[in-house]
Order: C-alpha cells, then structure tokens, then sequence
C-alpha cells in the first residue's frame, strides 16, 4: 500500500497544535465539500481530508503514526509487525464515510487492528453504505436493470486490506426521481462477531443531458424550430423520452414558449407534466440565395427587435 | 460475476427512525432530536416514516454538523441554502 502524508494532506507542520489541525481541516472541508464545491475531484479530496483530520485529530491515533515516521507521500509502505504496540486505542468513533478511507489507513486503523485486539467483540451490525447511480432520463421513462460496480475494502487470512469489486444488478424502477434512494438489504458493510451486514443506499442522479431540465416529475425540453414555424405555425414532430409526439407550434410563437404537454413528464401517481421550450434557430445565410432572402426581410418588414422589445 | 439484489425504493415503503439512524451513522435520540426542533419532517403520507427527502437531508445535518463542530440550527441553515442552490442550478 503507498504512504499517506496526512499532514500534507492537511497543509500542517507536523508540530501542528491541534487547533491548527483544526483549522486547517475546516478550511479545506469548506474549499472541498462536495456539496457546494466546483472542484471536479471534490470527492475524493474531501475523503482524504476527512481520513487525514480522523488520524490527526485523534491524539492516540496521531502517536501511534507519528511513530512510523515520514516518507515520501506515494511510497510502497508496509507497516512493520507490532507497529502499534505501546498505543490505546478507544475504537469506535470513526464516523461515517470510514468505508471511503485509504487502504492504507484500513492496515493501520480499520477494524482488522480493532479485531485482532477484541476477540470477545460483540456482534455489531455492519455499516450502512451510500453510492450514486448515474442514470439516464429515459430510465425513468421506462424503467431500466443497471450493473453497479462497487470496490470495498475487507481483510484477507494474512490480515492484509484488499479491494472487492463487486458489481450488482440493480433494477432501475420506473418513474424514479433524482434524490430517490435504492435501498438494497445486506450489500453494505460486513458485520462483526456475527452481525449482521448493513444495507447499501443508492443515491439516483439523472446524467447531465443538455436538453432537459428536471424539476420533480416535471421535465422541460428544448426544441429548436425554424423562424417560419414560429412566426406561421407549424405542425411538428418532437422526439421525447417517452417517444415521438405531434405538436402544433402556435402562430405568432417567441423565442423561449413553453408548450405543456399534460402527463408526459416522468411517470408516476401523478405523473409529471412535459414542457417544450421553444428556441429560434436561424438558418444560417451562408449562400448568396439565403443573403438574399435575409436583405429582402429587411427591405421588405421595417424590423427594428431594439425598438420592438424596448432594448 | 454480477449479484442479482433484492432493492427496495426507500420512498415505498419509508424508513422507520431506527433505519434512518444506521443509514446515517446517528443515534436515534440525534433524529430525536432534529425532529422535534423542527429541522427533520417525518413524511406523513407514508406512516410517520422517512423518504429519500429526508435520508438526504439527514446524511447533510450529521455531515455538516461532524465536519464544522456546528450547531443543529447553524448546520440546518447551511443545509436549507444547499438545497436552494440546488433548486436554482436545476434552473437554466
């Protein structure tokens, strides 16, 4: 497994007072807290700054890895045989998203240290694990079956952490929303002594897709329609997540109408409501035909928009 | 090799105060507590239980609150503005 500098993690001096741990951890939590962050790699930082703070803000945890000395961050690292001989651990107090730490801070801290140390531990109920699924608006629409691949950590005969991939089958139901959770019973956290294992929360996210905005059951959809179109009227056929529909653009439509169509957002009791926004799309005056056609509009119509809408 | 699951949509069936606890690593008196002073609602429609509404809210009073050492109240104002910029990056 590679070293971790938790220090360096945090931006600390290692003679960092635990005030300035402190600090340090909460400034960066709020630079990094996924929440709120831009950062595309927030997550992961704010799992290593959490792992970091949980070592250095324990003062018996923060001893006994003062004691393995520094190396470089990334290091091929293996904790040597009684490494933490001499050290108390109080256990427990570990807090949730433990399960997001390193390798290396499951050798050092994980529950293979606080089991090799308890062998009369109470059967204690695994944790409860919680992971995004990234799914299209059309699984809503139609309901969709997913492979989820999960790593976890867990220790081998040896002792030693290793990494599970697993990947579940999850059934995606249909007319599910995005802030909905999957509970799937048993696939988080392995017991101990017997415990039972805990449960996996699936957290359902809708990919980023450009042409929808979801707001509930309700999904607006951008449709581009010619000039003429929206000037004359038109029938037209839009291509939705539930399928084709027919729809008749109003005479005398702008840029940015919204059309209701009642029923045809995201299923369910009740279902959702499907808007189509409407966007202008000017064709473009790349031939000497289609200049023509755009110096005749002006000729011809007296358009001045600056005056029309009053900017 | 793919494991087929038994899954359960939270929002059918709710999550009693016990499991809402485990799911975010709190003591029930914690929900208890959040309850009461009105920064967690129990959803009515589905038996005096929790939905994915409030499992995702719980999961960021317990986070903000562990992070910041914040107070209920101070970690439940941070939460209401999360959820406003939410609502408002889901507008174009």
């Amino acid at each position: 497994m590679e070293f971790k500098d938790y220090y360096a993690t945090l931006g600390v001096d290692k003679t960092a007072t635990a005030d300035e741990i402190k600090k340090a951890y909460r400034k960066l939590a709020r630079k990094y807290h996924p929440d709120v962050s831009k950062e595309a790699d927030a997550a992961e930082r704010m799992s290593a700054i959490n792992e970091a703070n949980t070592v250095l803000s324990d003062p018996e945890k923060r001893a006994a890895y003062d004691a393995l000395g520094r190396r470089p961050p990334g290091q091929e690292f293996r904790p040597p045989p009684d490494w933490d001989a001499g050290f108390e651990f109080s256990g427990g107090e570990f807090g949730a998203g433990e399960e997001e730490f390193s390798d290396f801070f499951a050798n050092l801290f994980g529950r293979g240290a606080r089991a090799r140390r308890g062998p009369h531990e109470a059967s204690i109920r695994g944790g409860d694990h919680h992971a995004k699924v990234m799914i299209d608006l059309a699984d809503s629409y139609h309901g969709a079956r997913r492979a989820v691949t999960l790593r976890s950590a867990r220790l081998d005969a040896a002792g030693h952490v290793v990494t599970d991939e697993r990947v579940l089958e999850v059934t995606i139901p249909k007319g599910v929303r995005a802030g909905q959770h999957i509970r799937l019973r048993g696939q988080g956290a392995a017991g101990l002594g017997g415990g039972s294992a805990g449960d996996l929360y699936l957290e359902i996210e809708f990919r980023a897709d450009e042409r929808y905005q979801i707001d509930g059951r309700d999904v607006t959809q951008r449709v581009s329609v010619a000039p003429w179109e929206a000037a004359l009227g038109a029938a037209i056929e839009v291509p939705t997540p539930s399928g084709p529909v027919q729809v008749t653009v109003p005479a005398g439509s702008r840029n940015g109408r919204k059309l209701r169509l009642r029923g045809r957002g995201i299923p369910g009791e009740p279902p959702g409501d499907l808007y189509l926004e409407l966007e202008l799309v000017l064709p473009p005056a790349s031939t000497e035909a289609a200049r023509e056609l755009y110096r005749t509009m002006e000729r011809e119509m007296k358009f001045n928009p600056r005056t029309e809408r009053g900017r | 090799m793919i494991e087929r699951t038994v899954e359960l949509l939270v929002d059918e069936g709710g999550l009693s105060i016990e499991e809402l606890a485990s799911a975010c690593a709190v003591t029930c008196e914690w929900i208890e507590r959040h309850v009461q002073g009105g920064l967690l609602e129990i959803d009515r429609s589905v038996g005096m239980r929790f939905t994915s509404v409030q499992l995702l809210r719980a999961r960021r009073l317990a986070d903000i609150e562990r992070t910041f050492d914040a107070n209920d109240e101070l970690a439940a104002l941070v939460v209401d503005l999360i959820e406003e910029v939410e609502r408002l990056r889901g507008r174009r």
